[in-house]
């Protein structure tokens, strides 16, 4: 009877000091991961609209990020809600609700770059709206302009990968073909699922068209050789293909469906649906903001 | 001094936790498909077995000898989580390469089996040198592992084409681990039997 007590003293013991210890070093290093991740996200952002790493963005562009929140109200309805960057640096969120018809447009009284950070913007978005309703914010899109022109969107997605979820994020131009893919997180198994972070995975969604990518299927075919070295930038260029040949080659394969890698199926079926079903969602909810946006004569800043 | 160096080549050859013990074989066959993968797997490993080993060593007299197995794991995790909580701080880009496998640690059985064997028997010095050889066995046996299979599955060396083409597939492949780490196995044993002509005694996968 008496030695149970003590493991159960000692044992109790063992676990509370490691959980201190977890404690103390999270609480030290939060702070510094997080900035890390929101810089590892505006890298992603910018190396998938096409200027990456020793290339510097021109001055003109602008990235403005949309806010996606789902609004339960007070009487149980569910609505979304878009956190949108206005003309004059004012911010609004438009109500809408789930067939697209907006209800209510809110103004926000906030600068849009305080709005970056996630609890200053959930207590803004709550702040305006009825008292009962209770928001979750659910995903910032990016919308990405050029002077005056549309450079492209940058849209996160999130799928079922082989053992948890991937985060991925699609880049469209603005007739919504695909010019990048990223995987922003992954479990999946090093050599094997991992794979689908590699160039000459993600860049076979490049070039892919909307109406392509809605009948877009995984293959369990061998990559074509001359393909898989036009896929990889690094490859490509060892083996001294010019810009215009990596273009031809992969002009040919444009319309080819995914070839999945050798081992892991399921995750490269996984990115594929996550891609498919990102971008799909994507271009639904845009046709509908852009009619609520018509609707409600907002100026919006992009 | 003397036993240091010694407790570091046991864990190197003649215990090696690939080749002789047979043991954490699911990640050595998942993750050699490069050496890459298996050097970023191996030095992950280090840390957590050098750190792991010291502090079982250290507090060895604060546990029950009823509830070992947990505590360890219990150390075994927070090592795990540590490293994976401060590791992006310091490097972000060793993180990412490394992130995957530092969180498949956790469950290796040569890490609790060194703990449960070596470290709380034995003072503070000699577990980190078995720790340390132990961990640098495993690095040599990922390494060697995939060295070979990447080079027959994809004719490449850390990623540097060296023959152009692939001529075994299946090395690449789940199967090809298998074979690899079997027939070093077998060059070991055979090695040994050459040299001491006894029939080595077989060990337990896990």
């Amino acid at each position: 009877m008496k030695e149970i007590f003590k493991i159960t003293v000692s044992l109790t013991a063992v676990c509370i000091v490691a959980s201190l210890i977890l404690g103390f070093v999270y609480a030290k290093t939060e702070h510094a991961r997080k900035l890390n991740e929101e810089k590892i996200e505006q890298d992603t952002i910018q190396s998938l609209l096409g200027y990456g790493k020793g290339k510097t963005p021109p001055s003109d562009l602008r990235v403005y990020p949309v806010y996606r929140y789902v609004i339960n109200s007070a009487e149980g309805e569910t609505f979304l809600g878009y956190v949108l960057p206005l003309k004059d640096k004012k911010v609004a969120l438009v109500k809408m609700d789930l067939s697209g018809n907006p209800v209510k447009v809110f103004p926000i009284e906030a600068d849009l770059s305080s709005l970056s950070d996630k609890a200053t913007r959930d207590a803004a978005v709550d702040a305006v709206l009825p008292k009962g309703s209770k928001s979750v914010y659910a995903q910032t899109i990016f919308v990405a302009d050029l002077g005056d022109k549309r450079l492209g969107y940058v849209v996160p997605g999130i799928t079922q990968g082989f053992k948890t979820f991937i985060k991925l994020m699609v880049a469209l131009n603005p007739d919504f073909t695909v010019t990048g893919v990223a995987v922003t997180y992954s479990e999946e198994d090093p050599g094997l699922g991992a794979e689908i972070q590699k160039d000459f995975f993600r860049n076979q969604f490049v070039g892919k068209t909307l109406d392509f990518l809605k009948k877009l299927t995984v293959v369990k075919e061998p990559l074509p050789a001359s393909y898989a070295i036009a896929l990889d930038p690094a490859k490509a260029k060892k083996k001294g293909l010019s810009a215009e040949q990596v273009k031809e080659i992969k002009a040919k394969h444009v319309n080819d469906n995914i070839y999945a890698l050798t081992g892991a199926t399921i995750s490269s079926r996984a990115l594929t649906s996550g891609v498919v079903n990102t971008v799909k969602k994507f271009v639904y909810r845009l046709d509908k903001l852009n009619e609520a946006v018509k609707k409600d004569q907002l100026s919006i800043a992009f | 001094m003397n036993r240091n160096i010694k407790l570091l080549w046991n864990g190197l050859i003649p215990e090696n936790p690939i080749f002789r013990l047979a043991l954490s074989m699911c990640p050595a066959v998942a993750v050699t498909t490069s050496v890459e993968n298996g050097l970023m797997l191996g030095l992950a490993v280090i840390f957590v077995q050098v750190f792991s080993s010291c502090t079982v060593a250290i507090f060895k007299s604060f546990i029950h000898p009823r509830i070992r197995i947990p505590a360890y794991v219990i150390v075994i995790a927070l090592w795990v989580t540590v490293i994976d909580m401060i590791l992006p701080v310091i490097s972000p880009d060793v993180y990412k390469k490394v992130e995957l496998f530092v969180k498949l640690i956790v469950v290796f059985a040569i890490i609790i089996s060194r703990l449960e064997l070596f470290a709380s028997k034995e003072p503070l010095v000699p577990s980190f040198f078995d720790g340390l050889g132990m961990g640098i066995g495993f690095l040599f046996g990922l390494c060697l592992t995939g060295a070979i299979r990447e080079f027959f599955g994809t004719g490449q060396i850390f990623g540097f084409d060296i023959l152009g083409f692939n001529p075994l597939l299946i090395m690449v492949l789940p199967a090809g681990g298998f074979f690899v780490i079997g027939f070093i196995m077998a060059a070991f044993n055979y090695i040994e039997y050459k040299l001491t002509g006894k029939i080595p005694s077989s060990g337990g996968a896990h």
